[in-house]
């Protein structure tokens, strides 16, 4: 249940960075003659996101941007009518939802550092709107979005301990909150049946994941599993027709991940639904009409589906077919399953949302995510692999500058963004500029990513700055003997961990890398466990056992981080952060970069702005990337 | 000089001697002061110059102090006892002064401890102490550890900076993020010959770390500080003597240093270390006879370039004298050619004017008094006009103004009929010629003819009455048409001969007393250059003379 705890610890992040996708200024402007594409036009979103339909199926919703920022809408499906329901003032809308046909439920945060979020709920028409959480300080998510009795609705809050989340029932008619169970301390996440009954928790110390399961809300609740934070096991949903049975992807006794059904009666598997020794499945689809698993999801080098279920597999060749070389998502559904909205990407177009009418099946584009891209401009994303000097197959992505043939190129090898997570296949805005600018992007999937099955996982724990740094380097190797690189010009690149890689590559394999840059990156690894917050106390322990535990492993943890070794750095570096990250401390860079200039060593230093505000946040995007632009011109292209 | 007195020309020795006596007082002047300056300047110096010695011999432990002090705050409250000793051994290696270090593994939580701070909820206790430094016996490395009660902790630097960073908890302003540079100044402790160092936490940390002191917390969070305490040894430091020509020795003393026994024949200065090492200073000595050395060193450039403008100016002196004395020769000459062309004038003038009145006081005139008129008259008119002739010739040849005339010149022809003319004026003159190599040659007959006359009036002129002896050779060699006009005349003597092609110059000597303006070789010199020809002289007093003239050689 990993994976789970990460969501959790990038849920804040991952809004940040929606909304700094999604909230951009539109400006009027046409694609500059030349092949060159101008730094924001890789990141500007339509100004319509967040599509949902109610559950009736007559409204659909949306965030517009108005005044720079984003306004939640109501267009009725009938008559085409559109009206604004909120008025924004120094808040953004986090996330949103329907609650019943006719209630929404909305989250507002704060742009000051202090990122407090407040959960709204308000009438479709625009009408009713009231605050669900007193206490600003606490922090509330909702876990069901969907009312109970018409009138409750399931939450979890940190308002008694801002360490634990307790489930509360909260009245949105009054606002009154009543506990529905009590956090015993150290349970992480609730899941809820079909009705709403909260019958399925999962517990976490740290290192150990327990599944918690009771029969009915009167029972207390009992473990059914235990595992260690390396296997996984995520309820996809409790079967309808038997309530002891929960679908579940799990890893349990095996390396990959797979569909099974769980009996919680017994906490045995009972029924593998799929499995396959290659494949890794990475999300499931319960099926609330045809009340079975519709189909798994499966992520090689790209997403592929696995229907289980032949109406559905029907049902989705006919979106196959309406939306053909694409990947699609449905993002939600009315409760007839007749409207769908659907998401499509390819490697070379952030893609479109879409208004998909199942008993028509006719499609309708309701929004183009990015209409100042032309695919024709635009670089294909080509799986690769290679195998490390350990053995172990490596996977990753090679992106080739257009219009130019694959010899000699300088590349930028794009080290992802640390544990839990990985490359995938689709539209990277920061791939599609460097590949724009010239330069091959590598991106590799060094030991340690997920979706490669549990041993790949766990190989790369406490292996940073050490076989991860191998596996790129590897990677780099395979790409010089390949002629595609030219080994004079390959530079690395990353934020946050990504950044990490950077810095760490540059002292601990010297000669490889003509200059480094680093995005957020973390340069001590004490620091960035230091960071982690005190109501994450949970995840320290797991946190331990993937970088590295510092009370244990000082040594290693020291020999590590670019901190303790300025003065090894003799290549151009550019390091950019925003003194407001709370993921690293910014002092501790500011002396770095301090040592180095004292050193001589070639350094570009940039500040970002305010990191939560999203005016300040495309400006200082733009100035992150022309430097970072100019920073590889000056010290790769023209080497 | 009387004749300069004469003259009214003034040269003024008194002026100069005058002028050489004041820049030679103000070169002694300026001397002195540039010693008096450079010894003052030394002495400042002296107590100037030990802030840069100060610097160099402090920046290992600036730098200490701002980048390796920090580095302890890198590791998080992390430090384990391995690595310190580690960094220990580094710091030692790398900065000598630090002597020994002390290091409390602290922990910071809201359980109270018997060895440490307790306020409110907040306590901070060491779990375990350690020392390291490499004079410390392996088994004197753990001084305290909290789990074992025979260990007892001394810890006043502990107590020292853990009371300052109560107060400075307490004192927190939450709401704003607190610098780096008031953090490092809260957590660290700058005594006398130690320094202690708490590694910085969070600013999350700190807020909690001030609840703490409010309240208790629902939970009870540890967390995990270093203190270092970094024991200096100031006697350790490496003195970088910047201005070993200034300061002979430099040591490092107590506060408190000052000996009685410095007697005269030593220079002293002193300066306090700053930081932890302010309970000493930088002693500096100098013997006086080294700082003399010193003082000489920097004086020595000054008095070259004095010297040298000196010099100059003694030169430019000499120079100015020497023009003048020049420009007098130069008068004298002009003066002595207006004296001679006066006379030159005169004395036709004079014979006309005699003749004119015979001729008009005369009753009758005989015929053979009348021819007799007429040739005095005619003889002098033409002295006149050659006069003129030649000095109007001479201005054009200077200015040159003359064209020069080609022409086919028999050679052998030419200088006959030149012998012709001058023995006709003077028979008693024996001119004799050789020529040998060509018989013609490209000219100007008029030119080379004047210079053939010059020549030959003055061969003529400056011989005995039974020497009047002139022989010219001319000769074609390679290309060149060589004259040589041999007398044996009087001769020049040898420190006349380089003048003797001047302007107005003449060799004083019984034949030139009239008839002679100084202008014929001047002439010469002059038409040969026009010719582009040369023209040089060997002579020998008594013995005669020998000029060679060259002139290219055109068929």
């Amino acid at each position: 249940m990993v994976f789970r705890t990460f969501d959790l610890l990038m849920r804040t992040k991952f809004n940040v960075l929606l909304i700094c996708l999604l909230v951009t200024l539109c400006f009027a402007c046409k694609q500059q003659s030349g092949r060159l594409i101008p730094v924001n036009d890789f990141f500007k979103s339509q100004e319509r996101v967040a599509f949902a339909i109610s559950p009736d199926g007559k409204n659909l919703s949306y965030l517009k941007l108005i005044n720079k920022k984003q306004e939640l809408f109501i267009e009725s499906l009938e008559s085409g009518k559109a009206t604004q329901i909120t008025k924004l003032d120094d808040h953004v809308i986090g996330y949103y939802s329907w609650v019943s046909d006719n209630e929404l439920i909305y989250y507002k945060e704060s742009q000051d550092k202090n990122k407090q979020s407040s959960v709204y709920i308000i009438d479709k028409t625009g009408g009713n709107e009231r605050q669900l959480n007193e206490n600003e300080k606490s922090r509330l998510r909702v876990l069901k979005d969907q009312l109970i009795d018409n009138k409750y609705l399931l939450v979890s809050s940190n308002k008694r301990d801002s360490t634990v989340f307790d489930v509360y029932r909260l009245n949105v008619r009054d606002g009154k909150m009543e506990m529905a169970v009590k956090n015993p301390g150290n349970i992480t996440d609730w899941i809820t049946d079909t009705k709403g009954q909260l019958r399925l928790a999962i517990s976490s110390d740290g290192v150990n994941e327990k599944l918690l399961y009771r029969e009915n809300e009167s029972q207390p609740f009992t473990a059914i599993q235990t595992n260690s934070f390396t296997t996984t096991i995520k309820p996809i949903s409790f079967s309808e027709t038997n309530p002891n049975v929960i679908y579940a992807i799990s890893n349990m006794n095996r390396d990959k991940n797979a569909l099974v059904e769980l009996d919680c009666k017994t906490g045995k598997e009972t029924k593998v639904l799929f499995a396959n020794d290659t494949l890794n499945v990475v999300d499931a689809q319960y099926s609330r009409s045809k009340k079975r698993m519709g189909f798994v999801i499966c992520e090689t080098w790209k997403k592929e589906k696995f229907y289980l279920d032949d109406t559905v597999k029907a049902f989705y060749n006919k979106l196959d077919k309406l939306l053909p070389g694409t990947e699609y998502r449905i993002f939600d559904r009315d409760k007839d399953e007749n409207l769908f909205i659907v998401r499509t990407f390819t490697d070379k177009n952030p893609g479109s949302y879409y208004l998909y009418f199942a008993n028509k099946g006719q499609i309708k584009k309701l929004s183009d995510f990015n209409s100042s891209l032309k695919e024709q401009d635009l670089a294909e994303m080509k799986p690769i692999s290679f195998t490390s000097r350990d053995g172990l197959k490596i996977n990753g992505y090679l992106t080739l500058p257009l219009n130019k043939s694959p010899k000699d190129l300088p590349v930028v090898v794009l080290p992802h963004n640390g544990p839990g997570s990985r490359n995938t296949w689709g539209y990277n805005p920061e791939v599609q500029l460097l590949a724009n600018r010239g330069y091959a992007v590598f991106q590799i999937n060094y030991r340690g990513s997920s979706g490669y099955g549990k041993a790949f996982m766990t190989a790369g724990y406490k292996q940073w700055g050490g076989k991860i740094n191998n596996d790129i380097n590897d990677g780099v190797k395979w790409l010089i003997s390949q002629k595609i690189a030219d080994p004079k010009r390959v530079a690395i690149y990353g934020t946050g961990l990504g950044g990490y890689i950077a810095l760490n590559s540059i002292f601990s394999s010297p000669g490889m890398y003509a200059c480094a840059a680093s995005n957020s990156g973390v340069i001590n690894l004490f620091s960035y466990l230091k960071s982690i917050p005190p109501y994450l106390k949970s995840n320290l322990q797991m946190y331990y056992t993937i970088v590295g535990n510092p009370v244990t492993d000082v040594e290693y943890m020291r020999q590590v981080s670019p901190v303790f070794h300025s003065e090894k750095f003799n290549v151009p570096v550019f390091v950019a952060q925003s003194t407001n990250d709370p993921r690293i401390n910014s002092g501790e860079v500011v002396q770095f970069v301090k040592e180095l200039k004292k050193r001589k060593v070639n350094i570009t230093y940039l500040e970002k702005g305010n990191e939560t505000s999203p005016v300040g946040n495309e400006q200082s995007r733009q100035q992150m990337y022309l430097a970072l632009e100019q920073f590889l011109d000056i010290n790769l292209k023209k080497k | 000089m009387t004749a300069d007195k004469n003259s009214g020309y003034r040269k003024n020795f008194s002026l100069i001697i005058t002028f050489l006596i004041l820049i030679s007082v103000f070169f002694v002047l300026s001397l002195f002061l540039a010693y008096n300056f450079s010894k003052k300047f030394i002495e400042n110096e002296f107590v100037s110059e030990k802030v840069n010695v100060l610097e160099a011999s402090i920046t290992p432990y600036n730098e200490f102090f701002q980048n390796k002090l920090p580095e302890v705050s890198y590791y998080n409250g992390y430090l384990d006892s391995a690595t310190t000793s580690r960094f220990v051994d580094t710091l030692l290696l790398q900065y000598p002064f630090v002597s020994r270090v002390v290091f409390y593994d602290t922990e910071v939580s809201t359980i109270p401890v018997r060895d440490g701070l307790n306020i409110g909820h907040f306590t901070m206790g060491p779990k375990y102490v350690y020392q390291f430094g490499s004079l410390v016996p392996m088994d004197s490395v753990k001084l305290f550890a909290k789990n074992d009660p025979s260990t007892a902790m001394r810890g006043d630097e502990f107590n020292t900076l853990g009371i300052k960073l109560i107060n400075y908890i307490e004192n927190l302003d939450t709401a704003r993020a607190p610098t780096a540079d008031e953090l490092f100044s809260n957590f660290s402790v700058v005594r006398s010959n130690k320094i202690t160092y708490l590694n910085i936490p969070r600013f999350e940390d700190l807020k909690v770390y001030k609840q703490m002191m409010q309240r208790k917390l629902s939970t009870s969070p540890v967390y995990q500080q270093d203190m270092l305490t970094f024991y200096l040894d100031p006697s350790k430091i490496k003195i970088i003597n910047a201005n070993p020509k200034l300061y002979q020795n430099i040591r490092i003393e107590p506060l408190t240093y000052d000996p009685l026994d410095t007697s005269s024949q030593f220079v002293t200065t002193e300066i306090t270390l700053p930081g932890p090492f302010s309970d000493y200073k930088l002693y500096f000595i100098s013997a006086q006879s080294f700082v003399d050395k010193a003082i000489f060193r920097y004086f020595l450039p000054i008095a070259i370039v004095l010297m040298v403008f000196y010099g100059v100016l003694v030169l430019v002196g000499f120079l100015i004298y020497r023009n003048l004395n020049i420009n007098q020769k130069l008068y004298k000459l002009q003066y002595d050619f207006v004296n001679n062309l006066t006379h030159e004038f005169k004395t036709p003038v004079s014979v006309i004017k005699i003749a004119g009145n015979n001729i008009r006081s005369a009753a009758a005139l005989t015929e053979r008094e009348q021819k007799m008129y007429g040739r005095i008259l005619d003889e002098e008119a033409d002295k006149l006009n050659g006069l003129m002739n030649k000095l109007l010739a001479f201005t054009q040849i200077e200015n040159k103004a003359i064209q020069l005339n080609q022409e086919k010149v028999n050679i052998v022809d030419f200088i006959e009929s030149t012998i012709e003319s001058h023995q006709l004026k003077h028979p008693d003159f024996h001119f004799t010629y050789e020529v040998s190599g060509f018989k013609n040659f490209t000219t100007d007959p008029v030119l080379l003819g004047s210079l053939f006359d010059n020549l030959a009036e003055n061969a003529y002129k400056y011989s005995s009455p039974d020497q009047k002896y002139l022989h010219v050779s001319a000769r074609h060699i390679k290309g060149k048409i060589v004259f040589r006009f041999t007398d044996k005349g009087i001769g020049i003597p040898a420190p006349e001969i380089n003048n003797i092609f001047k302007k107005f110059y003449r060799v004083q000597n019984q034949y030139n007393q009239n008839g002679s303006v100084g202008l014929g070789l001047a002439f010469c010199k002059e038409l040969i250059t026009l010719m582009k020809g040369e023209i040089s002289v060997k002579s020998k007093v008594n013995k005669g003379t020998e000029f060679k003239i060259i002139l290219p050689y055109n068929e």
